[in-house]
């Protein structure tokens, strides 16, 4: 839930932090906002990886908690 | 813990990557300019507008037509109406002496702030045939050590490409690093079948998890990058597809692991299938590609990986943007092995 919440909150504000002042050089084509969404994409497929390895270690420690 | 320092190389290269990569500013380039075509022997009035430009505090612009080094017109006057557009009018000789009708001429602007911006084949220059007029104006030679010289750390500005050329350090790197894990997984596939050790099954299954997962990011990115460039997030292109089918022939080592009950004939057909897959994968990736036509850089007569598309600056982060994400990659299936590790230690007890 915790986790939903912040990636929700980080969507909606995402391109009013984006848009602050977007007359600049640097944003005046657009094509910024390409390589954000790479290094975005790049972050959060690892960050997937690292979800699913937490599961698997969660279950490691309760096969380990039945045991005990 | 013995070995953290190249996990600590990992971060503080990757830091650097993101740091250097995304902070260091374009070249000054020409972004558009409002015409194609001059008439020869008369006046051309361009409206140009320029990327990451101070025009109007530099004194000293100069524009340039080009047809070859020897054979150059100055501009007769530019006005600057901000840092990124300025007004810029040649008179353009009655002929061009070359013996054809009509010549593309590269556009060059100048000066002492930005150093050179170039845009190639801007302006095609046609014989006008029904009234040639003299006007005076002759072709002189570029004089190339009058030109001000480029300042400073910079990208290159390629038209087209602009700020997305930092998606090389990113979407280029991680097919690289991917590529590295996978020969890494092919040599503990390889070990398992010479020594029959659980445990180089382990470590060949936890770095063919990881490339694939880095085969997915190159991917997406790649797909944000045409969208941003060719204006489509997938096109039928040889490489686009291939890369895909052998993504997804690794995908299939997910599935034919899961379906494996029994440990040992998993660990065999596993290591098989993965030398297979790597095997198909060359021919997919690097050799079909490069026989046939292809938007993609680095196939059919596209070159890649020099020219200004990757030039010395670029290359500064580039390379040790390949070793953050190898090593990323590495830590990762470290991780993933020695979990593997101990779930089967607790299995047994």
């Amino acid at each position: 839930m915790v986790r939903n919440y912040l990636i929700s909150s980080i969507l909606v504000f995402l391109p009013w932090l984006v848009k602050a002042d977007s007359l600049d050089f640097f944003r005046s084509t657009g094509k910024m906002y390409s390589v954000v969404a790479v290094v975005l994409v790049l972050f959060i497929i690892l960050a997937i990886y690292l979800i699913k390895l937490d599961k698997r270690i969660t279950q490691v420690e309760q096969n380990k908690k039945h045991e005990s | 813990m013995k070995y953290w320092w190249w996990k600590v190389l990992a971060i503080a290269t990757f830091s650097y990557v993101l740091l250097a990569g995304l902070l260091t500013p374009l070249k000054s380039g020409i972004y558009s300019v409002d015409k194609t075509k001059g008439l020869l022997g008369s006046t051309l009035s361009l409206h140009v507008e320029t990327y990451n430009t101070y025009m109007s505090s530099a004194l000293q612009n100069v524009a340039f037509l080009k047809l070859s080094d020897n054979k150059v017109i100055r501009s007769t006057s530019i006005n600057e109406i901000n840092d990124y557009t300025a007004k810029i009018n040649f008179e353009l000789p009655s002929e061009l002496s070359t013996g054809k009708n009509a010549e593309r001429a590269t556009l060059i602007i100048n000066n002492e702030v930005d150093g050179s911006m170039i845009l190639p084949n801007a302006i095609l220059l046609k014989q006008d045939t029904t009234l040639i007029k003299q006007n005076g104006a002759k072709w002189t030679a570029l004089d190339v050590a009058s030109l001000f010289p480029n300042k400073g750390f910079r990208f290159p500005y390629r038209n087209k490409l602009h700020e997305t050329i930092r998606n090389t350090f990113f979407h280029v790197a991680i097919w690289f690093a991917m590529f590295i894990l996978l020969i890494i997984a092919l040599v503990y596939s390889i070990r398992y079948l010479i020594s029959k050790d659980l445990q180089f099954d382990y470590k060949a299954a936890a770095f063919t998890n990881i490339s694939i997962y880095f085969g997915i990011i190159g991917l997406i990115t790649g797909a944000i990058w045409a969208k941003f460039t060719w204006g489509a997030f997938w096109t039928a292109d040889v490489k686009l597809n291939m890369a895909a089918i052998s993504v997804l022939i690794y995908a299939a080592y997910w599935m034919l692991r899961s379906s494996i009950r029994d440990v040992d004939s998993k660990a065999r057909i596993a290591a098989s299938y993965n030398i297979f897959a790597f095997v198909v994968m060359i021919p997919l990736i690097f050799i079909i590609p490069r026989l046939t036509d292809s938007l993609h850089p680095g196939n059919g007569g596209n070159p890649a990986l020099g020219g200004e598309d990757l030039d010395n600056s670029l290359r500064l982060i580039f390379y040790p943007s390949i070793i953050a994400l190898t090593l990323i990659g590495l830590w990762i299936a470290n991780l993933t092995y020695r979990l593997q590790i101990i779930h089967d230690k607790t299995l047994e007890e």
